[in-house]
């Protein structure tokens, strides 16, 4: 038991002012994470390497506010001292969290020191002395011991921005250099051109912030004690701001967490009215609300409005007022990156008095502009930009922020794709060398193989069982594959999932592993795709490719061959070869009897083909029925038949998976889905009762019953009617409602009811009750990911937690120490962000091909601007509209902002009158010049697809109507998929001529350009994607009180 | 003082302590001339008085005496200056009332009362000074002073409060631990036989913990009876080589 000296620490209380005495007790022996260490510190995994010139120790307000630099990670040794931390911790939580990220992220090279509990290195703060001259000396006396505690074998640099600790500490020891940041960098870091940059455009922005005049934009916030007291007591709300996309000036919205206690009913949020009630808060932020009195509540506005900022304070809809209230201070920032764009030169002209500080416009609407000062702004002309907010004074009317890094011109391919990933915070960069180094060998003159010491401790399944994959044609990363056998003279079925065993070749902990994690799951963009493991895992050494021998993680069981109930389960790890690599059709068309050509079996002689073939057509059909059987038990249970038609609709926006699928889905998908299923199923089963409170589930609440409404109103105005109370019953009653003259009909409002949908998302067992784990859309009561560990990182947690769960039940402790619930549920929610992120980034990359394409057409003359668009929903001024061949929903207006309304001509086409617009529940009618046109929910009209090109934001697609009569030049159901092909493959080929033309273009590595090399998995994974796009529609939040769909 | 990190990634707590390390604790006894017994004992910034009167005759109605066992009878209170501002009532409050009780209980539990029939053992216990493990500080004390006035025990009772934070248990909390949202429990322990006097906790705390939270509680007992044992023995050394 170690006592050690106890000193007195004084401390005042903010608020009440109030003397507290608090023990601090210091020790001698403190690690210092060096590998140099000479005196045995209790040093972790995580040490400083001994082969740098120097180590580099900031004082606390160069940690405060230039801890951007110090995350660049080519600066090595970095020493965070305590003093340091605590000063960020005081400043806020999330800049203290991400320096703790950093500390214990390997890839950097940084280490904590805890110079404050280090007999030798801390200092008491003298009487008189203020904070900063206090914090200073603590990182220069613990700057000193780092020195002689390392013997003086390595020189240690202090770097702070104050000029007279420089002059004061510099000359005091040798060996401990003490230098500003500025000379720092240019001395030790000359090539680090991003670190200068960085620190030019911080510096400038601080001193800005202390030059800024006084005079008042904005109310103060409240301190934080009033808020909370506040909060408490009822007369604030808390929750999160979020901002109508559409009109970003005026309208937002606070959500409140949880349910309020007040007799109220603020489910639905607090409206939050105009720019000075929003007092400075920014999208995504926690704040808290103040309501204002009745008298003062507005609504919603629900036209569709063309553009924004358009302020028509006209239909301030006074209807339908809702609790409307005003921020009075934020709790907590959620500032990310941004990309803005730099105004041209005209519009900088306006503000050339002071050329320094340019006001720039960010790519999301919901972001107000934001102001920077720099020195480029001629350079940096209509450039994307990415920049971080810093401040915003409450004498601003913008916020200031800092640019970082210079994405390229606006309307190129490269920076508009860049800029996707930048807004949905997705960081990919490739993998680094010391990642590459982990991954074992293969090449194609020595391919890799499987150790022996390694498959003797695995179940051998290499010559026991038929195992066979089934996937899309060109499949080049197979993580599932499946296995059936009779056993005990056929009163036993054995079915088995063999999975790829990525989690042998990715160490928990290792480089690889942080990497995948941090991904969480593979990106798939229109035209490209960034995996979440380097590629000699994904499409060699974890795909269990055929004729190769190859680890995976198998679950068996043994079916009774009549009942088909389960007698046994075996889980695994495992050696196998595939025996064939099938793709669906040729599995389908063996299945149907049809005389097929197997690659594999060309080799053989006439008679052992024919007995192999029988053997493998046994095994397909044993397969199929035990694929209905389980089928039938979920449908029993009320399983929502979401893909079918439902999939198709998500797929058109999705073109990677368009052009995959085909058309008529095959039973064969289905039976493979159907395994998977079953194989997570169990898994999830074993895992939980293995780790009853640290298990990874996915879970899928029960919809919000009042999310139906839309769906059961329109499927009423159509005749039929939608039974929402259980799963069961909806999806009976969504089978029911089909129209036999257009498929569409079903299609839409399938749609609908995926709208209502939650969203799935995973979760640790331990943070929720055991009747929350049920997954609404398979009915099963528990479920987790299993079968694709190649592209997702939740199936590596799992993998992880089922070996585990293997071990215990041997009796052996576990090898690695498990997640605990907490840093489970940590993890859990970063997937699933990571996952929501992900869409969010396809869907906008989708969108940005659309818009590409078109953007070169002339839609008065070309054919394909015209399209065949089918009513789904009734607004004030308009209705929205889904156009299946380019699966583009968006608005059509009948109203314009002259006041003028479509009007149809007999013979179908429109026009522009002056007229009225009427609303009903099923249809709209506009009226001019006595003649009356009558659009109906789910009628077909024609369409013109025209681009609205924006330079800050990203371009949009407006529709027209041309005809209230469906399209009729479109050739007959141009298949969807080749369409989506081809649109990518045009807007590649047109970005890429156009690179070439530019002679000064730089040249894009091809693989980065290589558009179709996105080769999804598996089928069975794709339907999974497209359940999941199904459950989150990236927009069907907002939309649930947001009625107007796209109006930019 | 929201959001204060109670444990550090490097598995510091606030003041400096590792998660199973106690506060410095330093005690006398024999502090006063005129009781039975008295100590006084330190346990980081928490100071604590305990003075023993008995056993004697039952004071007050004579209907109280138990016919098998002496009475303890036990009063807990803190001097006005004992917090970081001044207290208006140093005794009889609520929480008083029941530090009081428990410490009853906890001494009934380890006095051999059944050698005093029909009289009566007082403890009054006095903090002067507060900074969190209020009831351990004052168990502690008291026991130090119940052997300073000879009365005979079946074993020190040594008391500690751990918390739960971050999956790991800290030991001998402070107060800046105890109201920055630990789930705490106290216990007092009877170290050598290793039965548990009393266990107290009013929070939150989940049932798979629990065992692992008694473990750490009893461990860190078992580290403040060796400090007390030791401060016995040097008072005892002290004392006879006085009156030698």
């Amino acid at each position: 038991m170690i006592k050690t000296e106890k000193t007195l620490h004084l401390r005042r209380f903010r608020g009440r002012k109030v003397r507290v005495v608090r023990e601090h007790y210091l020790r001698e022996q403190v690690p210092c994470f060096s590998s140099l260490c000479q005196a045995d510190c209790a040093n972790g995994i995580k040490v400083l390497p001994g082969d740098l010139t120097h180590y580099v120790v900031p004082d606390a307000d160069v940690v405060v506010n230039y801890l951007e630099i110090l995350e660049l990670r080519e600066l090595q040794g970095i020493i965070f001292t305590q003093t340091a931390c605590q000063a960020l911790h005081s400043k806020g939580r999330r800049y203290y969290n991400r320096l703790r990220n950093l500390v214990k992220d390997p890839r950097y090279h940084c280490v904590q020191f805890a110079n404050e509990f280090q007999q030798y290195s801390y200092c008491p703060r003298e009487k008189g002395e203020s904070q900063e001259k206090w914090q200073t000396r603590c990182v220069y006396s613990a700057a000193v011991w780092y020195y002689n505690h390392l013997a003086g074998m390595m020189n240690v640099v202090m770097i702070t921005e104050d000029e007279e600790a420089v002059a004061q500490y510099s000359s005091l020891h040798s060996g401990v250099y003490v230098i500003s940041v500025q000379d720092y960098l240019q001395n030790f870091w000359p090539d680090l051109q991003a670190a200068q940059e960085l620190y030019t455009s911080i510096s400038q922005a601080l001193e800005e912030k202390e030059a800024e005049d006084s005079q008042r934009e904005f109310p103060e916030h409240l301190p934080a004690e009033v808020m909370e007291a506040g909060i408490k007591s009822g007369r604030y709300i808390q929750g999160t701001l979020s901002v109508n996309k559409h009109r970003a000036l005026n309208e937002a919205l606070v959500l409140t967490e949880g349910s309020c206690s007040q007799s109220m009913d603020l489910s639905s949020g607090v409206l939050v009215h105009g720019g000075k009630n929003r007092n400075r808060a920014v999208h995504g932020d926690v704040v808290v609300v103040e309501l204002l009195p009745k008298s003062e509540w507005k609504g919603r506005v629900t036209a569709l409005t063309e553009g924004q900022g358009d302020d028509r304070s006209a239909d301030d809809g006074q209807e339908n007022p809702m609790p409307t209230g005003r921020v009075v201070g934020v709790l907590q920032r959620n500032w990310r990156d941004y990309v803005v764009t730099f105004p041209s030169r005209d519009a900088t002209q306006s503000q050339s008095r002071n050329c320094q500080r340019v006001l720039t416009i960010p790519w999301d609407r919901r972001i107000p502009k934001i102001r920077i000062s720099t020195q480029q702004a001629d350079t940096l002309q209509d450039h994307r930009v990415v920049v971080r907010l810093d401040s915003w004074e409450s004498t601003s009317l913008y916020p200031n922020g800092h640019s970082v890094k210079v994405l390229g011109r606006a309307g190129e391919l490269e920076t508009e794709v860049q800029t996707i990933l930048v807004e949905n915070c997705i960081h990919v960069p490739a993998f680094s060398e010391a990642q590459m180094k982990e991954m074992p060998l293969s090449s194609p003159e020595r391919p890799w193989r499987v150790d022996p010491a390694e498959a003797a401790k695995r179940r051998d399944l290499r010559d026991s069982h038929l195992v066979f994959s089934i996937d899309p044609v060109g499949c080049e990363d197979v993580d599932d594959t499946l296995s059936v056998r009779s056993l005990a003279d056929g009163t036993l079925l054995e079915l088995g999932v063999h999975i790829a065993d990525v989690t042998h070749f990715v160490a928990e902990g290792s480089l690889t592993d942080l990497e995948a994690r941090t991904r969480a799951t593979t990106y798939y963009l229109a035209d490209r795709r960034y995996d979440m493991l380097p590629a000699v895992l994904s499409a060699d050494l974890c795909s269990l490719l055929g004729g190769v021998d190859r680890y995976a993680m198998s679950v068996l069981w043994e079916l009774d061959a009549e009942s088909l109930a389960v007698r046994r389960v075996w889980y695994g790890r495992t050696v196998i070869r595939s025996s064939y690599q099938l793709h669906y059709e040729l599995a389908q068309a063996l299945l149907n009897g049809e005389e097929v050509r197997v690659p594999e079996l060309e080799q053989f002689c006439p008679e052992e083909k024919d007995l192999k073939l029988a053997q493998l057509i046994q095994a397909l059909e044993m397969l199929t029925r035990v694929a209905r059987h389980l089928r039938l038990q979920r449908d029993r249970g009320g399983a929502l038949e979401l893909e079918g038609v439902e999939v198709r609709a998500q797929l058109d926006k999705d073109k990677n998976i368009t052009a995959l699928v085909p058309r008529q889905p095959l039973e064969v998908h289905e039976t493979v889905a159907e395994c998977m299923i079953y194989a997570n199923h169990w898994v999830a089963r074993k895992i939980q009762e293995s780790f009853p409170n640290r298990a990874l589930l996915r879970r899928h609440p029960p919809p919000r019953q009042e999310l139906f409404n839309q769906l059961v109103d329109t499927a009423k105005v159509m005749g039929f009617s939608i039974d929402t109370r259980t799963n069961k019953a909806l999806a009976d009653s969504l089978d029911r409602a089909a129209d036999p003259q257009d498929p569409m009909v079903n299609r839409l409002l399938r749609m609908m009811a995926t709208r209502a949908m939650s969203q799935a998302l995973y979760f640790s067992t331990g943070s929720q009750p055991q009747d929350q784990f049920y997954h609404y859309g398979l009915a099963l009561d528990r479920y987790t990911h299993f079968t694709s560990p190649i592209r997702r990182y939740a199936d590596i947690v799992v993998h992880r937690l089922l070996t585990a769960a293997l071990e215990l039940e041997q009796g052996a402790e576990p090898a690695g120490i498990l997640a605990t619930n907490r840093e489970l549920e940590e993890l859990a929610q970063h997937i699933n962000n990571k996952n929501w992120t992900a869409q969010r980034a396809q869907s906008a990359s989708t969108g940005l091909f659309q818009c590409l394409f078109f953007r070169d057409r002339d839609p008065q003359t070309d054919l394909r601007c015209l399209a065949d668009a089918i009513v789904y929903s009734i607004r004030d001024n308009g209705v929205l509209v889904f156009v299946s061949e380019y699966g583009i929903k968006g608005p059509v207006y009948l109203k314009n902002k002259e006041g003028q309304v479509v009007s149809a001509e007999p013979d179908g086409s429109c026009k522009w009158q002056s007229g009225k617009v009427r609303r009903y529940p099923s249809y709209i009618t506009t009226t001019s010049g006595g003649c009356t046109s009558t659009f109906r929910l789910m009628s077909h009209i024609t369409v013109r697809i025209s681009v609205h090109s924006s330079n800050c934001h990203s371009d949009a697609l407006v529709l027209e109507v041309v005809s209230n009569q469906p399209h009729r030049g479109s050739e007959p159901q141009r298949p969807a998929s080749q369409g989506h092909r081809q649109l990518v493959q045009e807007v590649v080929r047109l970005a890429e001529s156009a690179q070439q033309q530019a002679a000064h273009a730089p040249k894009l590595s091809r693989e980065e350009r290589d558009f179709l090399q996105s080769k999804t998995p598996n089928l069975y994974s794709i339907l999974e994607e497209i359940r999941e796009l199904a459950l989150m529609d990236p927009e069907a939040v907002p939309r649930l009180t947001d009625p107007v769909k796209t109006g930019q | 003082m929201a959001g204060l990190e109670l444990l550090s990634d490097q598995g510091y707590r606030l003041d400096g302590r590792k998660a199973t390390e106690l506060r410095k604790v330093q005690a006398r006894m024999g502090v006063f001339a005129q009781a039975d017994g008295s100590a006084y004992l330190e346990q980081g910034n928490t100071k604590a008085l305990a003075v023993v009167y008995g056993p004697h005759e039952i004071r007050g109605s004579r209907s109280r005496a138990l016919h098998d066992r002496a009475v303890i009878n036990c009063q807990y209170s803190m001097a006005t200056f004992s917090t970081a501002e001044r207290k208006r009532r140093p005794h009889g409050d609520r929480k008083s009332t029941e530090m009081s009780l428990h410490l009853k209980q906890t001494f009934e539990a380890a006095v051999l009362t059944e050698l005093y029939p029909r009289s009566q053992i007082d403890i009054y216990v006095k903090i002067l000074q507060s900074d969190g493990g209020n009831y351990s500080v004052c168990v502690n004390a008291a026991t130090l002073a119940v052997i300073d006035a000879g009365i005979p025990m079946r074993d020190y009772v040594c008391a500690c409060t751990v918390g739960f934070v971050d999956e790991t248990s800290l030991a001998d909390l402070c107060y800046a631990e105890e109201s920055g949202g630990v789930s705490s429990l106290a216990l007092a322990l009877l170290p050598r036989g290793g039965q548990i006097a009393l266990v107290q906790m009013d929070a939150r705390l989940h049932q798979d913990h629990l065992d692992t939270l008694i473990e750490a509680a009893m461990t860190a007992c078992k580290g403040v009876s060796k400090v007390l044992d030791q401060v016995v023995r040097q008072h005892l050394q002290e004392a006879s080589t006085l009156q030698e």
